[in-house]
């Protein structure tokens, strides 16, 4: 299998300045030297705790964050400098309830991102109408997406990521504040793509649905890789991947 | 593909900007207010046509509130929506998608200035009598063309910061003052003057008030007009440049998102 997303001892620091007269600088960092390569086609997992270094990792992979240092590359292409041959490619989804326009219908929100993306007119409505069935949202399509409940927002954000049938889906922890059924949905897409040979790399805090969905994982702890491989060569002897990731994190074994 | 991307950001950009009731203020009351106020200034002025004055530079004024609040204040309601980073990252082209939503909210804007025509009519009985209005046509598309292109390398410069609410309001009233939209330019210090014949803006605005009072000296008129196009291409020139700039550095120094 090709590989499609390759990182070599990434690294990324935040720099902040404090004070007026007497500014000092202080320096974060987020990510610290981290290695791991993902094939086409594999779901894989990013898991870690808050503050771990998994957004800002999936940011550098996106193209939306400049890598302080190391190799960040997304079909060969570096995502800081040749990310024109990057962008059209792919698509990303962040949790929560940003990320769309709320003064717009879900039908209009997905118009106007299908714009963006450079879909012919004919290809995007009949997209549209596929990712609305998709995400369940066809009754609700013309209604201002401000009347949706959090987990409507949720699904339309999923559906605004699917909208150039990206090869490469970006996910930083799509299911928080998901209902059960929204939760479940997603999974369904997520195995779907993968059917469909595309790339899914996902950041999740729950570690069921890792296990059930990726291929292969990193535990990232502090901004550095503590575990890599399948969720079973994860799990080891652990009773459950919870246990192992806990281990890990707590830094009993890495 | 680009006008489809422009067109469709415009009409974003318009439904949302509309929706706001900051907007509604910058582009209803304003106008209003600053025909009463200015109206009340420039009633003992001695000038000949001080509806010029009164009309265009209340609806100037309003106009540039408006493209300033929202052009500048939509990249900070983007960011704090978390939309900024999916059309900065879109592969239409922030551009493109900036340069959309300035032309949606100048055109908007626009009614501004038929808002304060209308104030003056009906409150003073003033109707804007226009001299020469072919030549008020052409200075009003220099002066739209000039305003957008303010508003881009403001719009740019304030991707870069997420302190965009502050430079805002900084720059509002000293542009109106610079601009000669409230009073002439002549009325300011000589060493300010400079700056103001720096601003394309200003140049569109002393076109505007020819083409009302009527234009005697139509040389000097289209100079005018050359100094304000140059003016207004070098800033797009160097717009471009900074867009290159300020797309390295924004996603080194982090500004896209709210942390």
């Amino acid at each position: 299998m090709d590989t499609v997303i390759e990182v070599r001892d990434l690294h990324r620091e935040y720099i902040t300045h404090k004070g007026v007269l007497h500014r000092k600088k202080e320096i974060v960092e987020a990510v610290r030297g981290i290695d791991f390569s993902v094939k086409k086609g594999e779901i894989f997992g990013l898991l870690g705790q808050n503050g771990a270094g998994k957004t800002t990792t999936i940011k550098m992979l996106t193209t939306l964050l400049a890598p302080t240092s190391g190799a960040c590359k997304v079909f060969g292409y570096d995502t800081f400098g040749e990310e024109k041959y990057i962008r059209k490619r792919i698509n990303f989804i962040f949790g929560g309830e940003m990320g769309i326009y709320r003064r717009l219908s879900a039908r209009d929100n997905l118009r106007y991102f299908a714009n963006l993306y450079l879909l012919d007119a004919r290809q995007r409505e009949q997209r549209i109408e596929e990712i609305l069935e998709l995400v369940e949202l066809t009754d609700a399509a013309d209604r201002l997406a401000e009347t949706y409940s959090k987990g409507m927002i949720q699904r339309l954000q999923i559906g605004r990521g699917l909208i150039n049938d990206p090869e490469i889906l970006f996910m930083d922890e799509p299911t928080v504040g998901l209902d059960p059924v929204g939760a479940r949905m997603l999974r369904d897409i997520i195995r779907k793509l993968r059917d469909e040979g595309k790339t899914v790399l996902l950041t999740t805090h729950y570690l069921p649905e890792a296990e059930e969905l990726c291929d292969r994982m990193v535990i990232l702890n502090q901004g550095k890789i503590a575990a890599r491989g399948t969720p079973a060569q994860i799990k080891g002897d652990a009773e459950t991947l919870e246990d192992a990731y806990i281990a890990l994190v707590q830094g009993d074994k890495v | 593909m680009t006008k489809s991307v422009l067109l469709s950001t415009m009409m974003l950009q318009m439904k949302q900007s509309f929706a706001r009731p900051m907007f509604q203020f910058c582009l209803i009351v304003n106008p209003v207010l600053n025909t009463i106020l200015l109206y009340e200034m420039f009633r003992n002025s001695g000038k000949t046509n001080f509806a010029a004055y009164v009309i265009l530079g209340a609806g100037l004024m309003a106009l540039w509130g408006c493209i300033c609040f929202s052009s500048a204040g939509d990249i900070n309601r983007e960011r704090f929506s978390g939309t900024l980073a999916l059309i900065f990252a879109a592969p239409a082209g922030f551009q493109a998608i900036v340069l959309g939503k300035i032309l949606g909210n100048t055109l908007l804007s626009l009614g501004s200035l038929l808002i304060s025509l209308a104030t003056a009519a009906v409150l003073y009985r003033v109707p804007l009598s226009l001299a020469d209005p072919g030549y008020f046509a052409v200075a009003l598309i220099g002066m739209i063309g000039s305003f957008v292109v303010v508003s881009i390398a403001i719009a740019y410069l304030l991707t870069l910061s997420r302190r965009t609410t502050l430079y805002m309001n900084c720059i509002e009233i000293p542009f109106i003052l610079l601009g000669g939209m409230a009073f002439p330019v002549e009325l300011l210090p000589a060493w300010v003057q400079v700056f103001s014949r720096c601003l394309a803006p200003t140049w569109a605005v002393e076109l505007l008030r020819m083409s009302v009072d009527g234009v005697s000296d139509t040389a000097l008129f289209w100079n005018k007009f050359a100094v304000m196009c140059a003016l207004s291409a070098v800033l797009a020139l160097l717009s471009m440049g900074l867009y290159q700039v300020i797309d390295r550095a924004v996603r080194i120094r982090a500004s896209l998102e709210v942390f």
